[in-house]
């Protein structure tokens, strides 16, 4: 591999993770959003979780457009290795449903943010 | 010595048929390996002296026990193990090039123990 | 176990610390090749561990030997807490290191007792990886130390030591300090889809989420923790500061050290 290269972060020359250069941090995350792509129709089916696939793609672009503005090449690469593990586990169903219900956050109430709903719920 | 070794009392290690010929063998790839490297270099200094200490032993006697007391590492299939080791060490070695001067130094403060007030 | 190390680690450099205070030894603080020279005040207290000289001049003898086999990669050699031989390493040296260890006929640390993670916020590279060995064929025990930041990978030490598979596992869960090469990097202690890592110094004590059962859900819930203050300060500084004796009296004594500017002239 081409981790004895060195890469340019910022002024700094440092030991990349795994890509070496924007474009290949680049394909990395794509390949990532597209093997979790092909996977949900079996997650959903295996954990039996109360979401349609459509439900989970929303949740999946929603969830790798959090890191949109995220530019340093390394950061990008835990990231992604990161995510592989994630998907390895969501696959092998190490997880288990509670798991990946955790992404949809249903019990999580919106925080208030107006007066009339902080009144509400007993913030003052 | 007559009586045929029938094991060496450690888990997973057998008894060596002729340990005098692998032995012999191995030290003579471990200096053929050593002589790649530059004279100067530290490290083939001491292997060098170490291999050349075992060989000589193996010399002067081909009765096993006595080679085992003579250099006083374990048993002969021990001696072979640890011959391998060093094979497998100088080859790679050889790539890593160990001599040559620190490749990074540390930044300011990194050991420092207790760390500075920041 | 490695966070066992983390606490245990300060634990005794404070009891070794508490021993040099006393100043009991002078031979301590010297420098080895002197140190069986100088007779050590007979210990009579029955916990503390005797001092040996012999032992500490072969420690100064061998850790000299490393520095002077792999000068490219042996930044300093230590001696911590009286017998403890400590080699300080870059991050790239850090296979070549172990494997010297490992296969020289003068070494054969065969054993990979632990690999321990430490977090130092204010360092430039906040995390050192220590690596302790086992010499069974010697009887003696060594200390490899590297550091890491959070984005530096640092080469598995799985093809040196297979015992380093999991060890690196419960260092990359614990500190997220990516290790290039693992056969199989992944969680070990945490639960599935927990975040963070729970041995940084600025992981909060209490998590970032709560674990519950839902009765409405029938299920286990995770939620976000409402921590009961927004603005946290590191006390990174140890709470032995205020001792006179804590600063300018090292645990630790050079054997060799190449980290200054100028190469010291023996």
């Amino acid at each position: 591999m081409s981790a004895r290269q060195a890469i340019q972060v910022g002024t700094k020359t440092v030991k990349p993770v795994l890509s070496v250069t924007q474009g290949e941090a680049r394909l990395r995350v794509l390949s990532l959003y597209k093997a979790w792509y092909r996977q949900i129709p079996y997650i959903v089916k295996d954990f039996d979780i109360p979401k349609s696939e459509e439900q989970c793609r929303a949740k999946l672009k929603e969830m790798f457009l959090r890191n949109k503005d995220v530019t340093d090449i390394r950061v990008i690469d835990i990231l992604v290795i990161k995510g592989q593990m994630e998907l390895k586990e969501s696959v092998n169903v190490w997880k288990q449903k509670g798991h990946i219900m955790a992404y949809f956050k249903p019990t999580e109430e919106p925080k208030p943010k107006d007066f009339l709903s902080k009144f509400f719920s007993g913030v003052e | 010595m007559g009586v045929i070794k029938k094991t060496t009392g450690l888990v997973g290690l057998a008894v060596s048929p002729n340990p005098h010929h692998t032995l012999g063998s191995l030290y003579g790839k471990i200096l053929r390996t050593l002589q790649k490297m530059p004279e100067q270099s530290v490290y083939r200094k001491y292997t060098e002296q170490i291999v050349k200490e075992r060989a000589a032993v193996l010399k002067q006697t081909k009765d096993v026990y006595e080679i085992e007391t003579k250099i006083n590492c374990g048993q002969a299939e021990e001696l072979i193990v640890q011959a391998e080791n060093e094979l497998n060490l100088a080859r790679k070695m050889l790539n890593w090039k160990p001599w040559e001067p620190l490749v990074a130094k540390p930044p300011k403060g990194q050991w420092d123990w207790p760390p500075t007030k920041s | 176990m490695s966070f066992f190390l983390k606490r245990t680690l300060g634990a005794g450099r404070n009891l070794s610390r508490a021993i040099l205070n006393t100043n009991q030894y002078p031979g301590l603080q010297l420098v080895a090749s002197k140190a069986d020279q100088v007779q050590p005040q007979v210990e009579t207290r029955p916990t503390v561990a005797k001092f040996d000289p012999l032992q500490k001049a072969h420690l100064v003898d061998f850790g000299k030997y490393v520095a002077e086999c792999l000068p490219k990669f042996v930044q300093k050699v230590q001696i911590t807490a009286g017998n403890e031989l400590e080699v300080l390493v870059p991050t790239d040296g850090v296979i070549p290191v172990l494997q010297f260890l490992k296969d020289h006929h003068n070494a054969q640390f065969a054993s990979l007792v632990d690999i321990g993670g430490m977090d130092v916020p204010s360092r430039p590279y906040r995390f050192e990886i220590i690596y302790n060995l086992l010499s069974l064929r010697y009887n003696a025990r060594i200390r490899v130390k590297t550091y890491t930041d959070e984005l530096t990978p640092i080469d598995s030490a799985c093809e040196v030591f297979k015992a380093a598979n999991w060890y690196e596992r419960e260092i990359w869960d614990m500190y997220g300090v990516f290790f290039a090469n693992h056969p199989d990097l992944r969680r070990i202690l945490t639960d599935y889809g927990f975040e963070g890592h729970p041995f940084r110094k600025d992981f909060p004590l209490s998590g970032y989420v709560e674990v519950r059962y839902d009765d409405e859900q029938k299920r286990v819930v995770v939620e976000p923790l409402e921590l009961a203050q927004e603005f946290r300060r590191f006390e990174l500084s140890a709470p032995w500061e205020q001792f006179p004796n804590f600063r300018g009296n090292p645990v630790s004594e050079d054997v060799v050290d190449k980290t200054d500017d100028q190469p010291k002239k023996e």
